[in-house]
């Protein structure tokens, strides 16, 4: 049995997870995780934005078309938005992302967004971990096979 | 477009986790970088020389730093790129150290690909930036200073005497802070009194100094150089102007409350003067405990009394707008609720006390004029143990961190109660004595010698009530023997902690706090007193707990800051601000319900949208709300983000 | 309701009748304590280790018996078993690595998937049947019974296994209040009472239980109430010499929880298994009009 799981980790599915983090909360997390040398794996891929009320729905459904498995938006926790509610209107946007997700038979769980303020590194540390578990445990964005047939 | 791309070593911070060679190998191949070079220190000055002589040689019109974060060195790529006439906008920084080296050490591989993604998207994002001239706007040269203690104080008086007016808001009736309810300072022994009050008058008697004591920031807006701010001035039902600070009403009053100055040590009445040296030196009602004002009628003995008749039971709280340019926020710390510590006793016994009523207790001025006596019967304690990191360097139940000041008050305290009980004994549990200031070894070798105090290496684990003493249960780590003391008092040097309130006015202000409620500085080492909201200035313990000493320079620096914040009447603005492509627009106004700001209006005549450059924060929320890409972000183009997107996406 | 119950080598031995009178006890309040087909000993303190993970095979292997009994929650009534199995569980839960290699060592065994949790009798009844319900089944309230609960250490400590506040727990508390009892609080019930160092230190041990036994009879406690096996045995077997040294000295018995559950629900005295004790409660139990 131990060689067995050795050899099903060889085979581990890497997924590819796209970030969009704010510049004042979720940012600085991840570089306090950093810093700290928190170690997370090297699955997700961090687009520094503005703001999580930045990100326009389009932007996480061009990362699935393009092949990621996941998506993590990070913000600042609900009312400490540097722009005041710029993350109230994310929750509101990641709501409808995911209708239109599953409409194109992507699982919703696919996207995550999270609160992870300045001083949570070690939160930020312990969503990249988990999220890409959790991707990993899904298996492949299913619109990529379709991509190739 | 012609791309360089420079790649930090950062010592072996970057290249010792991730290989140099091959980023420059892919990088290089990626369309549009022109040249791809390494270096030990990109910042340093040979680094960045390194930089301006490449941009001239290979007349690059776009740059990438690849090295740490931006909130580090963003700045200094720029103004370095900026000197040798490259527009500081077409300057990205792809931070592959906190992003990639660091966190993913074990994993190199990995760990390049991931930083040559990084690297490559951000050369997309670099190719379409476009070069821009920052927003020059006027400033409000006015300082708002939050929190009257000696930080503020010492703030305000700074940036006064630079000739600049200050609004000093203090929540309490008067300034002073928590050095006003020391006995005596370490290492000198000097008393606040002596030392704080001359202040004080100061602040009150400073023509460029506005205090608004008693009162509150309940809201501000705007931005660097422009704030706007709301303060709530609070009902003291004392007419200010009329008041003599004579204390007649309060002589008259019947009604006794627990006083906050003294910590509950004595008790002070519904109508008080916080204490003889305050500043403003004027009574105020509590509206929680005043006859008159919690039944609406009867009493008024006080107004009955006041020769000046300032007593008004009338008066509103008012809510005045005021306009400064920066903002120093110095608003202290608290000390932790000796209830909690509930091993200890704290809050079921009564002569199991903080330490900062101790210092209530020995201070001259006194409720018990410097008699040292305990609360619970007035007797003077002939055995008292004090017992430090009481809350604090205890992560299982309460602080991890350390409080800082408490050996040095400990030690103190430890003096002055051997002076004032000579044949008294003091016992002091430690689990490390810290001195780390100038003069402060000397000064505990003294009190060692003076104050013949037992030390104990060790914690407290009880402190209970036993045949009418305080059994206090300890161990002294030294000799591994469990010690038991049976005192009649016992003093906490409970754990500093962040101000009440301070994470709702943190909210106000929109600046961060971490994760115990400190204020969060912009950089630790670097940048300790501004936080990540350009224009608001920390000063003193409201960052984390620190001595007077230190906070009295952390105070000045932030008053320099502020001070060279508003040495001009101009300052410059990062111009990332929304754009509208007029051709696209059809005026549907999504955006304007997007912005929170009120920085887009649509042309009544043209039926456009229109931004106000001054009020966009360029925060990109109506970008995202705009349905046909008309509205943009600057150098947050859509154009950029696909790409991106479409680079990190891809396996 | 049926509960998988890990029993450990000192209720099979001295303190059968801690497991006597907590069978007994459970069946009354309709639960089921399921023993375990084939357990093997907690490790007391070996699975602890942190580099050594064979050692944290033995706690595993239980967690596998318990999930093919059927259960998720495994009961203890041994403090040291609760403290041990719970803090390797958590150990292997934040470790996955470190579980999967555990696994690899057990090879005609499933994998253990971390998804046992380990409680102790205390949390069952407090959390799962509550102390409301089991003041509905007294029948012989105790009445007058001047009773210092006594927690030792391992039910409280390390923090992350604590079942209740590490400084001002109340669970046994709250039980023995349901009971009728009058509670008696010890400054002391949280301190050490020797532990091993019985054998090889007897006079340490014994100057503990001294100053925990006259901390209850200086405020008027008549009884010690504990759950530990190894807590009881110090408190009660070291009495007997102390009333030799400190003339004036005053004995007062010690009982688990269990036993004082027994007599409350009016079970048969034989489940009590009061032969047991070195210091007699008969003559307590009596006078109160208990048995």
């Amino acid at each position: 049995m131990a060689e067995k799981s050795v050899e099903e980790g060889k085979e581990k599915f890497e997924p590819v997870i796209v970030g969009f983090f704010c510049r004042w909360c979720t940012s600085e997390a991840a570089d306090l995780a950093g810093t700290i040398r928190l170690q997370y794996p090297p699955n997700i891929r961090p687009i520094r934005v503005m703001c999580s009320g930045f990100i326009d729905p389009i932007y996480v459904l061009k990362a699935f078309l393009e092949g990621a498995d996941g998506v993590l938006i990070g913000g600042c926790h609900l009312g400490e938005c540097h722009y005041i509610n710029g993350n109230y209107k994310a929750q509101t946007r990641v709501k409808v992302i995911k209708e239109v997700m599953k409409s194109l038979g992507l699982e919703e769980e696919r996207l995550r967004l999270e609160w992870i303020s300045t001083s949570e590194g070690l939160k930020f540390a312990e969503v990249a971990n988990e999220f890409t578990e959790q991707i990993r445990r899904m298996g492949p964005n299913p619109l990529k096979k379709l991509k190739r047939e | 477009m012609r791309v360089g791309v420079f790649v930090c070593h950062c010592g072996r911070n970057i290249a010792g986790t991730l290989n140099i060679e091959k980023i420059k190998e892919e990088v290089a191949k990626h369309s549009g970088v022109v040249h791809v070079e390494d270096y030990i220190f990109m910042c340093s000055d040979p680094g960045q020389k390194l930089i301006r002589d490449r941009i001239k040689e290979k007349n690059l019109d776009a740059v990438v730093v690849s090295a740490c974060s931006p909130s580090l060195h963003e700045k200094t790529f720029r103004n370095n790129a900026a000197s040798v006439g490259l527009n500081p906008y077409k300057v990205e920084i792809a931070n592959i150290r906190e992003w990639a080296s660091w966190p993913h050490e074990g994993k190199p591989e990995e760990a390049t690909e991931k930083a040559i993604k990084i690297i490559k998207a951000t050369v997309e994002k670099v190719k379409s930036n476009i070069p821009l001239e920052p927003l020059s706007v006027p400033v409000t040269r006015k300082v708002l200073v939050i929190g009257g203690g000696i930080a503020g104080i010492q703030a305000s008086l700074d940036i006064a005497n630079a000739g600049l007016e200050v609004y000093l808001v203090e929540k309490k009736p008067s300034i002073g802070g928590k050095m006003a309810q020391f006995s005596e300072t370490f290492p000198t022994l000097d008393c606040p009194q002596c030392i704080e009050t001359p202040k004080m008058t100061e602040v009150a008697n400073h023509p460029n100094i506005h205090l608004y004591a008693y009162s509150e920031v309940v809201d501000v807006s705007g931005f660097v150089g422009n704030f706007k701010v709301k303060v709530k001035r609070k009902a003291t039902y004392v007419d200010w102007n009329k008041c003599t600070g004579c204390s007649e009403c309060a002589k008259v009053c019947p009604v006794k409350v627990s006083s906050e100055y003294d910590v509950g040590v004595s008790q002070r009445k519904a109508i008080y003067i916080m204490f003889p040296q305050a500043v403003p030196n004027k009574a105020t009602i509590d509206p929680e405990h005043c006859l008159r004002l919690v039944y609406g009628k009867g009493c008024g003995l006080c107004a009955k009394t006041c020769p000046a008749g300032a007593i008004n039971f009338e008066q509103k709280e008012k809510i005045e707008e005021i306009d400064v340019g920066a903002i120093i926020v110095a608003t202290g710390f608290d000390v932790m609720d000796p209830s909690l510590l509930t091993e200890y006793g704290g809050g079921k016994y009564k002569d199991v006390i903080s330490a900062l009523q101790f210092e209530r207790i020995l201070a001259p001025s006194g409720p018990t004029g410097g008699k040292v006596v305990r609360p619970s019967d007035g007797k003077e304690p002939k055995t008292v143990v004090f017992v430090q990191c009481a809350g604090s360097r205890d992560p299982e139940h309460y602080m991890p961190y350390c409080s800082k000041v408490c050996c040095m008050y400990t030690a103190k305290q430890a003096l002055l109660y051997k002076h004032a009980v000579p044949n008294g004994h003091a016992y002091v549990f430690y689990i490390d004595v810290r001195t780390d200031g100038k003069g402060y070894e000397e000064f505990y070798e003294r009190v060692l010698r003076e104050a013949e105090a037992t030390y104990l290496r060790g914690k407290v684990a009880e402190i209970y009530k036993e045949d009418g003493k305080l059994k206090v249960l300890g161990v002294d780590t030294l000799t591994g023997k469990g010690v038991e003391i049976n005192a009649d008092l016992v003093v906490l040097a409970t754990a500093a902690v962040p101000s009440e309130g301070i994470k709702e006015l943190a909210k106000v202000l929109r600046i961060q706090t971490d994760e115990y409620g400190w204020l969060k500085e912009a950089h630790l080492k670097l940048r300790p007193l501004e936080t990540a909201t350009s224009g608001i200035f920390i000063a003193g313990a409201a960052q984390f707990i620190r001595d007077i000493t230190d906070t009295v320079s952390h105070a000045s620096g932030a008053a320099a800051k502020a001070l060279s914040l508003l040495s001009r009447n101009r300052i410059e603005r990062e111009p990332l601000v929304a754009e509208v492509n007029e051709e696209i627009c059809s005026g549907c106004g999504n955006c304007v319900e997007a912005c929170t700001y009120q920085a887009i209006k649509i042309d009544p005549e043209t039926n456009i949208a229109k931004i106000n450059t001054a009020l966009c924060e360029g925060c990109g929320a109506c970008q995202a709300s705009c349905p046909s890409a008309a509205i943009q972000l600057t150098n947050s183009y859509k154009k950029q983000l696909f790409e991106m997107i479409s680079i990190l996406a891809k396996e | 309701m049926r509960v998988p119950y890990f029993p450990g080598c000192s209720l099979k031995d001295f303190a059968d009748n801690f497991e006597k009178s907590a069978f007994a006890s459970a069946s009354v309040l309709g639960v089921e304590l399921v023993e375990l087909p084939e357990w093997y000993c907690c490790g007391v303190v070996a699975p602890l280790e942190e580099d050594e993970l064979i050692r944290k095979v033995a706690p595993a292997r239980n967690f596998l018996r318990t999930k093919e009994l059927g259960g998720n929650k495994l009961v203890t009534l041994c403090s040291m078993c609760y403290n041990t199995l719970k803090l390797t569980n958590l150990y292997m839960k934040k470790n996955p690595d470190k579980l999967e290699r555990i696994n690899s060592f057990m090879d005609e065994e499933e994998n253990y998937d971390g998804t046992v949790e380990v409680i102790h009798f205390l949390e069952l009844l407090r959390d799962i049947v509550g102390f409301e319900k089991m003041r509905e089944k007294v029948k012989k309230p105790l009445k007058g019974l001047k009773v210092a609960p006594y927690y030792g250490c391992l039910l409280l400590r390390p923090k992350e296994v604590a079942i209740d506040s590490l400084e001002k727990p109340t669970v046994m508390e709250d039980l023995l209040k349901s009971l009728g009892a009058e509670i008696v609080n010890s400054p002391l019930k949280k301190t050490c009472c020797g532990s091993y160092q019985v054998i090889n230190n007897k006079e340490v041990a014994s100057k503990l239980v001294y100053k925990i036994i006259t901390a209850v009879t200086k405020r008027g406690g008549e009884a010690v109430v504990t759950s530990c096996p190894l807590c009881h045995y110090n408190l009660d077997s070291l009495q007997k010499d102390l009333s030799d040294k400190y003339p004036g000295y005053k004995e007062v018995p010690v009982f688990y929880f269990t036993q004082l559950m027994a007599l409350a629900f009016g079970l048969e005295e034989e489940v009590l298994g009061l032969e047991k004790h070195e210091v007699n409660p008969l003559n307590l139990l009596k006078s109160k009009g208990l048995i």
